[in-house]
């Protein structure tokens, strides 16, 4: 077992166990279709620590032994040093290997769940049905209703994660200028987090002198005026964290700076709403407030805006998105992203956003710096 | 090869008229309309999502950032894409695509987009819709569909009728691969050479990534080894160094189009299995034809590697179509029957690990031609340094 294989892992296998002790159950088939989502749970990662290349998943039985099965077959030494289960396969054929780890488990699928099943393409979900003869209860819930607290460790994580996030915005700073493209800002910046150790990066960033909304990098060619707007999102060791950030090249219209301090206020009103006991339409709601008092109640829906942040895989997605409909309860150790981020018709869209970690008086920025509507001068 | 799937493809997607023209989608279009009139398909539902999109790609250039794009193909009138983005996002959209009538396929209630849609096949006998990518499509979102759809249309699986991506490419699709296949040489060079420089294999690859996009590579998936090419891992942040040859596996998406490469490079007396690679190499591409089975191609591969077996990382092919998509069924394993095609594009792949004649892997792209095989890309020259 690697030595990044950590408590974290193993306590959610226990977690895991102890769930299916509770409610009288034999076993857990959670599966992963591989496209490590950063708006998603990864049941596999969260049972295992292995973020998987292709199509897998892990056998959990009533007595805590796990099996992990990844695709490709030849993914299994990476797979092996890297996972929490006592057991690693590669097989290039899941169906066929699910099937025979179910065996080995001694599963009862009349009493088994299933999360992530019904996330497979699905060819192969049907061919997992066949080979299984039933399909487990779904309770798709479950990875990330166990992972909805971040663990310390988690949390150091995403800290790190975030401070990737920092160190490319700050290279964007120093990067972008007049006459290079989107696509080539966007590749610098991706892999320079890639460099600092980021394995992945959810990247929006695109450039207008007036945004509608951010969108990727296109092959627009930047200029003196032009709003940049970037969603920065790295993943570390399986946590995702994201910033949003706005900046001008060149000395920007005044009107600009003002609407931003709006999104700047909505961000510090969310952050007092954002304690442990308050729902998310708490926080989204003091978000709106802030906009809504400036004149712009109206673009508080989309298109003028899509959620005022959002949960981040691939552990839990949990709280889900930050909308006025959610009334999920904040907990201690919650970590999403709040963004107040909003079209204004003066302005352009503009982008302000933080990871935060609920606590007992309010969310935490993970942030050092908080974002300020920055200036490249020209 | 299958390789670490990113969150997110960040390259530019925009619908480049000038290379891909409207009469481009015409012409595409033609021979789906052929299929929709011998099966009485009024339509055609294509699927696809970010990692797998080869037959929305070809039919409609949508290319799917995150989650998935559905195109509605009527036979007579206006299409409509459907993806799942937010109405925010829908401008973004509308730029990588010739069909105009995008819409959100997301929010509770996006299924109704269906309706409206629909409304102009109204009748009193229930139609069947053929559907191109639904194999990948996941089983709640399928429901969510046929829900939909009601008991007014039945759902036929179009895939093999229309035999979307085509291994024999289109010639404005020929150049992108060109171009893609250059772009992947630049990348290579830039990795070998920075390897040279004594920068770890991550290091090294990472570097080939950063110049390929940008350059306008819309994707690049790397792999590499740390223990003398016995095993390929994905991008891990970790920069380890390690002894031995540099091994590793680049993929590089340009205007929609795939190329890819092993890289075998030892600056020192090349290994057994190295040279014993090339050779296996040369033969599968000597066996390249039209009319030629991928088995007949697995086996003159296989042969000329003897005693060595192949790779597991090659997990029992040595080729496959690559296009719109990077793999582009069925593989070369050792029993396909299925024969390779006048005009076809694929990646051939051979490779050997063998604790004592090393480890090698070597990738060749080639269009299969009645006038003879074109290599469009191959990883020769690095063996040996």
């Amino acid at each position: 077992m690697d030595e990044r294989v950590t408590a974290t892992t193993q306590g959610r296998l226990s977690d895991a166990t102890r769930h299916l002790a509770e409610h009288k159950l034999d076993g857990l088939i959670a599966a992963s279709n591989g496209l490590n989502n950063f708006l998603e749970s990864n049941a596999v990662f969260v049972l295992s620590g292995v973020r998987p290349i292709g199509e897998s998943a892990v056998v959990l039985d009533r007595d805590g032994g796990a099996t992990l099965i990844v695709t490709p077959a030849w993914d299994e030494t990476r797979a092996a040093a890297l996972s929490a289960t006592e057991r690693t396969i590669g097989t290039d054929d899941l169906a066929a290997a699910l099937k025979s780890a179910v065996g080995s488990h001694r599963l009862d699928l009349s009493r088994t769940i299933s999360a992530g099943l019904s996330m497979l393409g699905a060819a192969l979900h049907d061919r997992i049905a066949a080979a299984l003869g039933t399909l487990p209860v779904p309770a798709d819930e479950l990875a990330r209703e166990l992972a909805r607290i971040r663990t310390p460790e988690e949390l150091a994580a995403a800290e790190r994660a975030t401070w990737i996030a920092e160190r490319g915005y700050e290279r964007l700073l120093e990067y972008a200028r007049p006459g290079i493209r989107e696509y080539e800002l966007a590749a610098e910046l991706y892999c320079f987090t890639k460099k600092l150790g980021a394995e992945d990066n959810f990247l929006l960033m695109s450039a207008s002198q007036h945004n509608l909304a951010v969108r990727a990098a296109g092959e627009r060619i930047l200029d003196v005026g032009d709003i940049i707007l970037s969603e920065i999102t790295p993943c570390y060791r399986g946590q995702f964290a994201q910033i949003c950030r706005t900046t001008a090249i060149g000395e920007p219209r005044p009107v600009i700076a003002e609407k931003f301090a709006i999104l700047q206020d909505a961000m510090g009103e969310g952050l007092v709403a954002g304690r442990a006991g308050a729902t998310v339409a708490d926080v989204t709601r003091a978000i709106n407030g802030v906009i809504a008092k400036a004149g712009y109640g109206d673009y508080c829906r989309p298109p003028y805006m899509r959620v005022r942040g959002h949960g981040l895989g691939i552990t839990s997605d949990r709280p889900g998105d930050i909308v006025d409909t959610n009334t999920c309860v904040l907990e201690s150790g919650m970590v999403f992203v709040m963004h107040p981020n909003q079209y204004i018709p003066e302005s352009g869209y503009l982008m302000c956003g933080e990871p935060v970690v609920i606590g007992p008086t309010g969310a935490r920025a993970l942030s050092a710096r908080p974002a300020a509507f920055d200036v490249i001068a020209v | 090869m299958r390789t670490m799937q990113p969150c997110v493809t960040i390259g530019s997607y925009l619908w480049a008229q000038d290379r891909m023209p409207y009469d481009e989608f015409l012409l595409r279009l033609e021979p789906l309309h052929a299929a929709m009139d011998a099966n009485n398909w009024p339509a055609v539902l294509a699927f696809g999502d970010v990692r797998e999109h080869g037959g929305l790609a070809y039919l409609t250039n949508f290319i799917p950032r995150v989650r998935w794009g559905m195109a509605l193909l009527p036979r007579t009138g206006e299409a409509r894409l459907l993806c799942a983005m937010s109405t925010r996002d829908l401008p973004a959209m509308r730029t990588l695509t010739w069909i105009a009538d995008v819409q959100s396929g997301m929010g509770p209630e996006w299924t109704k987009q269906f309706d409206p849609w629909f409304a102009r096949f109204a009748g009193e006998q229930a139609l069947r819709l053929g559907t191109v990518g639904f194999d990948i499509m996941a089983p709640a979102l399928r429901q969510a569909v046929e829900r939909s759809l009601g008991a007014r249309f039945s759902l036929q699986r179009a895939d093999d009728v229309v035999g979307l991506p085509s291994p024999r490419k289109r010639p404005r699709e020929l150049t992108m691969l060109r171009a893609s296949c250059k772009l992947l040489d630049a990348a290579v060079e830039t990795m070998v050479q920075s390897w040279r420089a004594n920068h770890a294999p991550e290091a090294a690859a990472l570097e080939a990534e950063r110049m390929a996009r940008a350059r306008a590579a819309q994707d690049v998936r790397t792999l590499i080894s740390l223990d003398a090419g016995h095993t390929l891992v994905p991008f891990q942040g970790r920069f380890e160094t390690c002894e031995g040859p540099l091994v590793a596996y680049i993929a590089v998406k340009l205007a929609g189009y795939w190329a890819d490469m092993f890289v075998t490079v030892d600056d020192g007396t090349a290994q057994p299995a190295a040279v014993k690679a090339q050779a296996a190499l040369d033969a599968a591409i000597a066996s390249v034809r039209p009319g030629a089975s991928r088995g007949e191609v697995h086996a003159k591969a296989a042969a000329a590697l003897a005693p060595l077996k192949l790779h597991p990382a090659l997990s029992g092919s040595v080729g496959h179509g690559i296009g719109l998509s990077l793999h582009e069924g069925p593989e070369f394993g050792a029993t396909e029957a299925a024969t390779l095609e006048d005009g076809g594009v694929y990646t051939v792949q051979v490779g050997a690990a063998d604790d004592r004649a090393g480890h090698a892997l070597l990738l060749a792209i080639v269009r299969c031609t009645a006038k003879g095989t074109e290599v469009l890309a191959r990883s020769s020259s690095a063996v040996g340094g």
